[in-house]
């Protein structure tokens, strides 16, 4: 019943694990990236791969998990702090079934499963959002808050607002395989027409 | 302003059948599918509003430490409240963090990170957000642990707790000699006519609270004991207080004459405390926002949630506190066809603004015009592991009781517009968990040829024949979609909502699938009447606002 959501083809990349990363988005530190699997990664993103922690060897510095969406314009970046006068960045962990509406900022330290965050919101550094949570559009996390499995978050700062239905965790999971299924290449425009 | 359709939950009246959709108080009623729960004892839907909750556990929700209900329950008048160094900001609720008082300068300006353990004592909470700090209220630590434990000491030594305590001192003696005279008046009589589980009950909450529960089988023997528990009130004298409310000059917040006068001198409205801000307090605090005290974040808890009426368990969440998981989880979604709703020529009208690359623009070409016909689209999807038979129908108005809208009563009574739904059964096939992973690529076309192999029923095909839209319109895996058609009078104004009667028909012939059912109250049911079964259920279709195309009604825009 749902529409399609098109995209013109030449735009994205498919992975061979299913994997749509927009050519318009800024993937900085590609190397440090982990995408679990049909993860969209929608134009205009920036992921900074890049800001890795300080010290020799390969570091992963921003994973995400299978059925994420990154919205449109989204800044992921790691979270950062100077611990004992050493300044470093840390590590940013995004589980299976996340969805990061369009425009917001995450420096999450760690996101769970089956997570919707909302339109314009900022989700401060070291930020911890259980599992089955959501965060409204427009919401302002503050740094080094705690967001409990099967709340809802909204506001400046965001505040608990209500527990989440039982079945969140099935509504999430159909949402976001529902919106990876819509989210085709446009039929209608030609794939010559694409580069 | 997509369509909607919502489920009835009937706990709310009397008759089985729902409110009017254009009564405003209809909405309560309805609930959208993943809300709902269902019962299988009693056969029937239940809601938020009517189940019965209970907690199953506490946690916080800043440290996600669970605590025990034992000690939420001991922690007195700290009840409820995370004993470990969780606060919240009192200005904006956000989580305070423990700072030092010398924070290393980066020189950037930025908050700085939380390094409790190097840095300088004394130690402040710090917000965030709001850049609240407890030294402001002059509180500070000496370690950057066991916050808990050091603010102790100030709200111990609050007057008010200081009465509280000289209060219960008081108090004490009664309650402690009460049990003891009314103890030995428990005898087995008793156990007799009381219920195991109210015994029960009371002897959980003599033991957690003592005094107040050993009350009970007082008041269940007030006849033969009357004599005991009156001699018993004459035994406490009166008590004096030392603290008179309100009478202290120092003490705001107790209505007194320095309320006025601070009241009287206030520059800024944020000078003064919110009630947000101050009623979670139990005693009466300044209203002096700079006297604000940090808060003890409050416990949240995990619910399990039992059917109003059979009291058998609906939701029971598994005792770790992060876990989504439940033990029992009798939720709507597995039983009712879920059932969504769309406008195609709304659709349409998405379609072309996204591909003219206006989709943020509203679809004006969508709306629904009074005087025009609109076809709609239903998709079931069967969450059962047997195939069911579903039939629709519209709750016809009922005689008005009361017109919602005085000026077009007769309009309320006879809604503006008229649906037509398939008015045969149509089937649903079964829910197989293989199609689950089956990403199947034509998923968006109506495939004609399938139709036409296995949806022939008489439903589909009578309805093909008098008018394409309306009718089953395709079928495929556990989903069919059926088209109904809307139309709306020339006068007609408002939204066009309506309620519509679901019944589905279910068959259990094949004895293996329901093995696998995993319910085993169902199963039984089945097997007990093996051939037919049917549940129906009403829900709320709002397919959206009539437009006026005159100018004069214009008054969606």
């Amino acid at each position: 019943m749902d529409l399609p959501i098109y995209y013109v083809r030449g735009e994205y990349i498919e992975t061979d694990t299913g994997n749509k990363v927009s050519r318009k988005a800024t993937i900085a530190g590609p190397q440090n990236i982990i995408l679990g699997g049909k993860t969209v990664i929608a134009n205009g993103a920036i992921i900074r791969g890049d800001l890795r922690r300080t010290g020799a060897g390969h570091a992963v510095v921003i994973s995400l998990g299978r059925y994420c969406l990154v919205g449109e314009g989204c800044i992921m970046r790691p979270p950062y702090k100077t611990y004992r006068g050493n300044f470093n960045y840390y590590p940013m962990k995004v589980g299976d079934h996340v969805h990061i509406g369009a425009n917001t900022v995450v420096e999450a330290a760690q996101i769970g499963n089956h997570v919707e965050i909302g339109k314009n919101c900022v989700i401060g550094k070291f930020t911890i959002i259980k599992d089955c949570a959501k965060i409204a559009d427009n919401t302002v996390i503050p740094p080094n808050t705690v967001i409990p499995a099967l709340s809802l978050f909204a506001g400046s700062p965001g505040q608990f607002v209500e527990d989440m239905p039982e079945s969140t965790q099935e509504m999430v999971e159909a949402m976001t395989k529902g919106y990876y299924t819509r989210f085709q290449p446009d039929p209608s425009l030609p794939p010559a027409n694409t580069r | 302003m997509s369509p909607t359709l919502e489920y009835y939950c009937p706990c709310q009246s009397s008759t089985p059948h729902p409110p009017q959709p254009n009564l405003p108080s209809s909405s309560y009623s309805f609930h959208a599918l993943h809300n709902l729960y269902f019962c299988e004892e009693c056969d029937a839907i239940r809601c938020n509003h009517c189940v019965m909750v209970e907690v199953s556990g506490y946690y916080c929700p800043n440290c996600l430490f669970e605590v025990p209900s034992a000690s939420v329950r001991a922690e007195k008048n700290r009840c409820r409240s995370c004993a470990r160094n969780c606060f919240m900001c009192p200005c904006c609720s956000n989580t305070l963090t423990v700072v030092p008082s010398d924070p290393p300068d980066d020189g950037d300006g930025r908050p700085p990170p939380i390094i409790s353990a190097t840095g300088e004592p004394p130690f402040f909470l710090y917000c965030n957000h709001c850049r609240w700090d407890s030294a402001e209220v002059g509180i500070t630590f000496e370690k950057p642990t066991g916050l808990a434990a050091q603010l102790q000491k100030f709200e111990d030594s609050a007057p008010e707790a200081l009465e509280f305590e000289r209060l219960k001192e008081h108090f004490e003696p009664y309650l402690r000699a009460s049990p003891s005279t009314s103890g030995h008046g428990l005898g087995h009589s008793h156990s007799t006519h009381i219920n195991p589980i109210t015994a029960a009950a009371s002897s959980a909450l003599a033991r957690d609270i003592p005094g107040v529960a050993r009350y009970t089988p007082h008041i269940s023997a007030r006849s033969r004991s009357g004599r005991d528990k009156n001699s018993n009130r004459h035994e406490v004298p009166d008590y004096r207080a030392r603290v008179e409310i309100g009478s202290t000059g120092l003490n705001l917040g107790g209505g007194a004459e320095s309320d006025v006068d601070f009241v009287r001198h206030l520059e800024t409205v944020e000078e003064m405390a919110t009630l947000e801000q101050r009623w979670g307090n139990s005693w009466i605090i300044s209203p002096r926002a700079s006297d604000l005290k940090p808060v003890r974040i409050p416990l949240h808890s995990k619910k399990s949630k039992r059917c109003p009426s059979c009291r058998h368990i609906l939701i029971k969440p598994e005792q770790k506190a992060q876990s989504v998981r439940y033990k029992i989880k009798l939720v709507a979604a597995n039983y009712l066809p879920a059932i969504s709703i769309s406008l195609p020529h709304m659709q349409a009208a998405l379609a072309m603004l996204r591909r003219s690359g206006r989709a943020g623009a509203e679809p004006q070409d969508g709306t629904m015009l009074a005087g025009k016909t609109y076809p709609f689209h239903l998709s079931f999807t069967n969450p059962l592991y047997d195939p069911i038979q579903v039939r629709l129908h519209v709750q016809r108005a009922l005689p008005p009781t009361s017109p919602n809208a005085p000026p077009d009563a007769e309009k309320a009574r006879r809604p503006p517009f008229a649906v037509t739904l398939p008015s045969a059964a149509f089937p649903i096939a079964a829910f197989a968990e293989a199609w689950e992973y089956d990403d199947d690529e034509d998923m968006f076309g109506i495939d004609d040829d399938d139709f036409d192999g296995r949806g022939g029923g008489g439903a589909g095909r009578d309805a093909r024949g008098k008018s394409r839209t309306v009718g089953v319109l395709e079928r495929r895996a556990n989903v069919t979609v059926v088209g109904g058609e809307v139309m709306i009078s020339k006068e007609a104004r408002g939204d066009v909502k309506f309620n519509m009667l679901v019944s589905y028909t279910y068959r259990s012939d094949d004895p293996d699938p329901a093995d696998e059912l995993g319910t085993p109250s169902r199963t039984q049911a089945q097997n007990r009447q093996p051939e037919m079964k049917t549940f129906s259920f009403y829900t709320v279709v709002d397919l959206g606002t009539i437009i006026v195309r005159d100018a004069s009604g214009n008054d969606t825009e």
